[in-house]
C-alpha cells in the first residue's frame, strides 16, 4: 500500500494516522515538536454540541453535533459527559433565543429549555437573574488526552510517531511528491523520507509548509485568549445565549473552571501574545453568568491560533466558518500533496475521514472509512514500552 | 504588570552535540504575569529554535511540561515570574526517566505498572448536590493526576533504584481501588510486588511536589497498611 506522510501531530494529524492504518497505508506522523503542542492542547476542552454555530454557520453545526455523539462512543475515557447550559442573562439574549431555537432544530442539536429555578437548583453559581436556560448537549474533552488516544490507536496499529522532527523540505520531482525531508531535533540530522501521499495538516502552520511546496493555502492563524481560574463552579459547561462573540463560554474541568475566549486574525502563528486587557475582558463577560468568577485570582492565561480557512468575503472575524475543508494540490501542479485545513477539536475524526477517503480516491483504492464504529485504545498506549 | 530581566539557564543536552550536559544563559525580559513556559516559547521564537521541551494545554491539564525549576519539580506553565525569587530560573529536567534531549525525557516507561484497566473518570464531588436532570443522571469528572511524572522525579528511591514502580503508579492503584473495591485482591497484589510500596523510603517528597493534590504518600501508606492486614 502507499506510503502516507502526515505533517502535523495535532487532533487532525493523529486522528487521520488512525484513519489511514486502519485502511491498510502505511503512515508516519511527524510533528516538530510533542505531540498536540500546537493548537490542539491548548483549547478550552468544548465537545461542542454545535449549539454555538447553529445559528450562523449550520455546516459546523451539523459537522459537531454528528462528531459529539461519535465521539462518546468511541473515546469515552477522555470526556466529561455533563451537559451544557445557554444561559440567557439579559433582553438581548432573550431576543436571540426564538432564532436559537430554530438553528438548533434544523440542524438536528437537541435541545430542552429549563426554568432559572431548575437551572439554579442544578447549578448554584449562576447569575440569580437569570431569565431561563437550554439544556444541550455539550460536553468536556481533556484537550490532551481525547487526541492521544487516536495516537495510542495508530501506534499499536503499525503508525509510525516522529516528534520532534522538522519537516524542511517536501520533494516533489517532474509534478509529484515523492518525499519529504525531515530534521531530527534530538540528533541534529536532516534525513529523507519517502512518501506517496504527503498531507500537510499542519494547522495554524499550515502556510508554512505548504510554502516549502512553493504553494499558498487560504489559512488565517486566528488567535484566541483563554483564562482558567483555580475553582470549580459549575458542573456542566456555561454558554451565554447569544450570537457569536467573545468571552461567553465557561468549560469546567477536574477543579478548574476554563473562561473563553477572545478572536482577532493575525498572519503569524507563533504570536500568541496575552493581553492584560484581554484577560480582564473574558473574566468581566463571563462573570455576567457566574459572578463567583471575580472572586478567585487567575491560574492561567494563554492563547491558541485557530487555523481557520480564510474568507475574504466575511465581514468579520467572528463570520469566517468553522467548517474544515482539504485542498488536493494536484490542480497547483503539485501531485500527491493534500492540505487539510480549518475545523476544531470536535471534528478532527471527520477532519480525517475527509481525508482519507480523498486519499482513496487519488489511489485507487475503494476501503471504506471505519472510525465512526472502532473505540480508541487507551491513551497510555502512546507510551507504553510493550502491549499489556 | 511589571516586566522584570531574568537569566533563564537551560540545561541542555543532544545525544554526542552538546554531551554531558551544560547550562546555557538566555536574557530576556517578561512580564512577572507570565509563566515559565512563556519564557521558554519565548527564547525558542526570538533567540534559539533549537532548544527542546513539552509543553501542550498550558493550564495544567495535560501534565507535559513537569521540569525542575530551580531544584525543585513544578509544571512550567502554571509557575509565575513573579513567584521566582532573584532574577535567575535554572531549568533541568525530571529525573528518573531516560534522556532524550534539553528539557525533554523519554516517558515511554511511565505507564508500565499502572493497573489495567484505569478508569480516568470519577464522580464528581465538587459542588453540592445538584437537582437531577432528565439528560444527566450523575456528574462526572477526570481524575486529578495529570501524570506529569513530578513525583517519580522527586522520588530519592526512584532516584537510587531503577526497579520501584514509583509514587505514580502506586496513586494509580489506590485511586482504582477506591473507584473498584471488587478488584481489591489483585490491585494490592499489584501495589504490594517486590517493586511495589515495600520500596517506598517515606521521604513524602511525592505529595509535597505534587502540583494536582493527589497525595502519593497517602496512597502508598494505604496500600502498605491494606496488604499488611489482609
Amino acid at each position: 500500500m502507499e506510503r502516507i506522510v502526515i505533517i502535523g501531530g495535532g487532533g487532525a494529524g493523529a486522528a487521520l494516522a488512525h484513519d489511514l492504518v486502519m485502511r491498510g497505508f502505511s503512515v508516519t506522523l511527524i510533528e516538530k515538536g510533542n505531540l498536540f503542542s500546537g493548537t490542539t492542547g491548548r483549547h478550552h476542552g468544548l465537545l461542542h454540541s454545535g449549539a454555538r454555530y447553529a445559528v450562523n454557520d449550520p455546516s459546523a453545526a451539523r459537522e459537531c453535533i454528528e462528531e459529539n455523539r461519535i465521539l462518546r462512543k468511541i473515546v469515552p475515557g477522555a470526556l466529561e459527559q455533563n451537559g451544557g447550559l445557554f444561559v440567557a442573562v439579559d433582553d438581548k439574549d432573550m431576543a436571540y433565543a426564538p432564532l436559537f431555537a430554530e438553528g438548533c432544530a434544523a440542524c438536528g442539536i437537541p435541545i430542552r429549555k429549563i426554568s432559572p429555578g431548575d437551572a439554579l437548583s442544578c447549578e448554584v453559581n449562576l447569575v440569580k437573574s437569570l431569565r431561563f436556560a437550554y439544556i444541550v448537549p455539550d460536553a468536556v474533552m481533556d484537550a490532551w488526552r481525547l487526541p492521544l488516544h487516536f495516537a495510542a490507536t495508530a501506534r499499536l496499529n503499525g503508525a509510525v510517531i516522529s516528534e520532534f522532527t522538522e519537516t524542511v523540505g517536501i520533494d516533489v520531482h517532474a509534478g509529484s511528491v515523492n518525499g519529504v525531508r525531515l530534521f531530527d531535533r534530538f540528533r541534529h540530522k536532516e534525513y529523507v523520507l519517502p512518501g506517496d501521499i504527503v498531507v500537510n495538516a499542519a494547522g495554524a502552520w499550515a502556510g508554512r509548509v505548504a510554502s516549502l511546496a512553493g504553494l499558498v493555502v487560504p489559512l488565517r492563524p486566528a488567535p484566541g485568549v483563554m483564562v482558567s481560574i483555580n475553582a470549580r463552579l459549575t458542573n456542566m459547561v456555561i454558554n451565554r445565549l447569544h450570537g457569536a462573540s467573545e468571552g461567553d463560554i465557561v468549560v469546567p474541568q477536574r477543579r478548574l473552571s476554563i473562561l473563553g475566549t477572545t478572536l482577532r486574525l493575525a498572519d503569524d502563528p507563533d504570536d500568541t501574545e496575552v493581553r492584560a486587557e484581554d484577560v480582564k475582558k473574558i473574566v468581566e463577560q463571563c462573570a455576567e453568568m457566574i459572578p463567583a468568577i471575580k472572586t478567585q485570582s487567575v491560574h492561567a492565561a494563554w492563547s491558541a491560533a485557530r487555523p481557520l480557512i480564510d474568507d475574504p468575503k466575511a465581514s468579520n472575524a467572528q463570520a469566517i466558518s468553522r467548517t474544515f475543508d482539504c485542498f488536493d494540490h494536484e490542480g497547483d501542479g503539485v501531485n500527491g500533496l493534500i492540505t487539510l485545513i480549518g475545523g476544531k477539536a470536535t471534528t478532527l475524526r471527520a477532519m480525517a475521514e475527509k481525508t482519507a477517503d480523498l486519499i482513496c480516491r487519488k489511489t485507487g483504492r475503494d476501503v471504506h472509512c471505519t472510525t465512526r464504529e472502532i473505540v480508541l485504545s487507551d491513551y497510555r498506549n502512546t507510551f507504553r514500552r510493550e502491549a499489556p | 504588570m511589571p516586566e522584570r530581566a531574568i537569566i533563564v539557564r537551560v540545561m541542555r543536552y543532544k545525544p554526542g552535540i552538546i554531551d554531558p550536559p551544560r547550562f546555557e544563559n538566555h536574557e530576556i525580559v517578561i512580564d512577572e504575569e507570565r509563566t515559565v513556559l512563556d519564557c521558554l516559547e519565548t527564547i525558542r521564537t526570538n533567540l534559539d529554535t533549537s532548544i527542546l521541551f513539552r509543553h501542550s494545554c498550558h493550564h495544567a491539564s495535560c501534565g507535559t511540561c513537569a521540569m525542575i525549576i530551580n531544584g525543585v519539580e513544578r509544571l512550567a506553565c502554571i509557575t509565575k515570574i513573579g513567584y521566582i525569587e532573584g532574577n535567575v530560573i535554572a531549568l533541568e529536567p525530571l529525573r528518573g526517566f531516560p534522556p532524550a534531549g534539553d528539557l525533554v525525557r523519554n516517558m515511554n516507561g511511565f505507564f508500565n505498572y499502572y493497573p489495567e484497566p484505569y478508569n480516568y473518570i470519577r464522580h464528581s464531588e465538587m459542588l453540592p448536590p445538584a437537582a437531577p436532570l432528565l439528560e444527566i443522571k450523575e456528574f462526572l469528572r477526570f481524575e486529578n493526576c495529570i501524570e506529569c511524572g513530578a513525583c517519580v522525579s522527586a522520588c530519592p528511591v526512584t532516584d537510587k533504584k531503577g526497579d520501584f514502580m514509583g509514587p505514580a503508579s502506586l496513586a494509580a492503584i489506590g485511586r482504582e481501588l477506591e473507584k473498584s473495591p471488587e478488584r481489591s485482591d489483585e490491585l494490592i497484589a499489584l501495589a504490594g510486588g517486590e517493586r511495589g510500596e515495600r520500596l517506598c523510603e517515606r521521604a513524602l517528597r511525592c505529595s509535597k511536589v505534587c502540583p494536582m493534590g493527589v497525595y502519593p504518600a497517602m496512597h502508598i501508606e494505604n496500600l502498605r497498611k491494606k496488604r499488611i492486614n489482609a
